[in-house]
């Protein structure tokens, strides 16, 4: 569904090759600076990347700009907000690539728990809500392939565990992945699939279970791992 | 949404007051009866005269050079993704200014058109040097800091010409004059300089609003989500450029209509571009014609520049006053 072959940018990412087929839910780990927001947009064609991409079997330059928008949904870790839009509009941009058909906008924003403040304007929201906003502008695209930066950074324990329901749900309703880079090491522990990333390059690419150990989290984060038993938080009707 | 159409209403309902006063008012007053029979070619000769002679050319002109400073101003501030852009911000007007005072301090060469030729030329030479450094990927922030360059450049050599001329205070005041800004003893001829341009780039800018609203939330969210934003970009600076220079050419440097009437309708419709251009179309044109009408009464010092600022300077602030940004 989306593959990268010796996917390289000047400096900041070298040599990453990975393919990620529908149904499968990524998270991206790895330490500031790592590469994990230049990989993103180099897959999403939003930065000039030496190497090759394909979105489901096309390949990215290829691809006009309006099928782009059909096709991957990208959400960055920043978002302008200087002109007070309302957020039902923000969400509604979603459907830019269908010619703003307004379909899946209260759908998608109902699961992102935006219905009550559609009308409200993204420049007095909180950092939180205005990310779930742009996640839902993401979500509104209805493109199979989604690649999120770091969702969850400013979001509450509830809110963040909704996203990667979210990301989960996508990914098993069949033909959707769902790229998400990540701080919290054990979050990935709800991903299929880790990718580490450390200067630049990648690391390991496999389940969390088998390639999250300690010498490997030691080596790239340069922190000591243990296991231990703790309170773990989860959304209500899954403990 | 229903409520587009009534807002539309109301601008053009203002648009057409604003037409109105600007054929009937002046020291000599048409009633709306001897406008509307002049312009079906009736009534009698001096009323025919006053209207399309006089009346009719500098309202033509004010409301295209008003509807592109109004276009101009929603572009630029969508562009740099800053409420405080306004249309002269890349050095289009002062290079326009320059070439203009340029023609006024040698003495005309080419006749009366030599003003308005030589403040396109100047306009065109700076839009022609904003283009350069867009084509060749200049980021918004490159392209702000060549304006600011710009503007110093052409504004120290307007001050250099203006005051090499004061000492002939009839120059000086000419000079004076058209860097206030005015749309007075327009003729047919300055219609046709600038309504052609003007009019086209109006209509190829409107379709422009939908990918500008992604835009004003960022160009890699605009990107991701199916926009060519590197073409877009190219066409907005091209677009707004060509406007600016148009309207400068025709009415001087007219103050304050590009930063203010965006900012005003943003404040009470909302920023969704598809509405914001049209309607700061509609309502810069109508601040430049109704701003127009001081300065036939209140004497020479009142210019049309001047006023446009005199208004729309403590409206903003009342506005601001009553809903912080």
């Amino acid at each position: 569904m989306l593959r990268a072959i010796s996917l390289s940018v000047d400096g900041r990412l070298r040599d990453v090759s990975l393919g990620v087929c529908g149904g499968e839910c990524v998270a991206i780990l790895g330490p500031n600076g790592a590469g994990k927001s230049t990989l993103l947009r180099a897959l999403a064609g939003l930065l000039r990347a030496a190497g090759s991409v394909c979105w489901m079997g096309t390949a990215l330059e290829r691809i006009p700009y309006i099928e782009r928008g059909r096709r991957l949904a990208w959400l960055g870790q920043e978002s302008a907000a200087e002109f007070a839009f309302p957020v039902r509009d923000v969400v509604a941009q979603g459907r830019f690539a269908h010619g703003d058909d307004n379909q899946r906008i209260d759908e998608v924003m109902a699961a992102l728990d935006i219905s009550h403040i559609a009308n409200r304007s993204i420049t007095e929201l909180s950092g939180g809500e205005r990310r779930r906003v742009f996640l839902a502008r993401a979500l509104a695209t209805g493109a199979p392939i989604q690649l999120w930066d770091e969702p969850t950074s400013s979001l509450d324990v509830r809110h963040a565990l909704e996203v990667y329901a979210l990301a989960r749900n996508l990914a098993n309703s069949g033909d959707s992945c769902v790229l998400v880079s990540l701080h919290d090491i054990r979050a990935a522990y709800r991903f299929d699939r880790v990718i580490v990333l450390d200067q630049g390059k990648l690391i390991v690419d496999g389940s969390p279970h088998d390639v999250l150990t300690a010498p490997l989290i030691r080596q790239v984060f340069l922190v000591e791992a243990r296991f231990l038993t703790s309170l773990v938080p989860e959304l209500p009707g899954i403990v | 949404m229903p409520k587009i159409p009534l807002i539309f209403t109301g601008f053009i309902l203002l648009l057409l007051f604003a037409l109105g006063a600007s054929l009937a008012l002046g020291e000599a007053m048409l009633s709306p009866v001897e406008v509307w029979e002049a312009i079906w070619g009736d009534g009698d000769d001096s009323s025919r005269i006053i209207l399309f002679d006089i009346r009719l050319p500098r309202t033509i002109v004010g409301l295209f050079a008003g509807a592109g400073l109004g276009a101009s101003g929603v572009v630029m501030q969508a562009y740099f993704r800053n409420p405080l852009a306004s249309p002269g911000l890349l050095g289009v007007s002062s290079g326009g200014a320059l070439g203009a005072v340029l023609a006024i301090a040698l003495g005309s060469v080419l006749g009366v058109f030599s003003v308005p030729m030589a403040s396109v030329a100047g306009a065109f030479m700076a839009t022609g040097a904003v283009i350069m450094l867009a084509r060749k990927g200049a980021s918004p922030e490159h392209l702000l800091l060549a304006g600011v360059a710009l503007n110093a450049l052409f504004g120290a050599a307007t001050s250099f010409l203006l005051s090499m001329s004061a000492a002939h205070t009839h120059l000086g005041a000419q000079i004076l004059f058209w860097l206030m800004g005015g749309i007075e003893n327009r003729t047919w001829e300055h219609v046709w300089m600038s309504f052609p341009g003007i009019l086209l780039a109006s209509l190829l800018l409107l379709p422009l609003g939908r990918p500008m609203n992604l835009l004003a939330l960022g160009d890699s969210g605009a990107q991701s989500l199916g926009v060519n934003v590197r073409r877009l970009r190219w066409q907005l600076i091209v677009l707004s450029t060509i406007l600016t220079a148009l309207a400068t050419a025709v009415g001087g440097i007219i103050g304050f209509v590009g930063l203010v009437v965006p900012h005003i309708i943003r404040l009470t419709h909302g920023p969704d571009h598809r509405r914001l251009l049209p309607l700061s179309m509609l309502g810069g044109a109508s601040l430049v014609l109704l701003c127009d009408l001081p300065t036939r009464f209140l004497g020479s010092g009142m210019r049309l520049g001047v006023i446009t600022s005199l208004v729309g300077g403590p409206f903003l602030l009342w506005l601001l006053r009553k809903r912080p940004c």
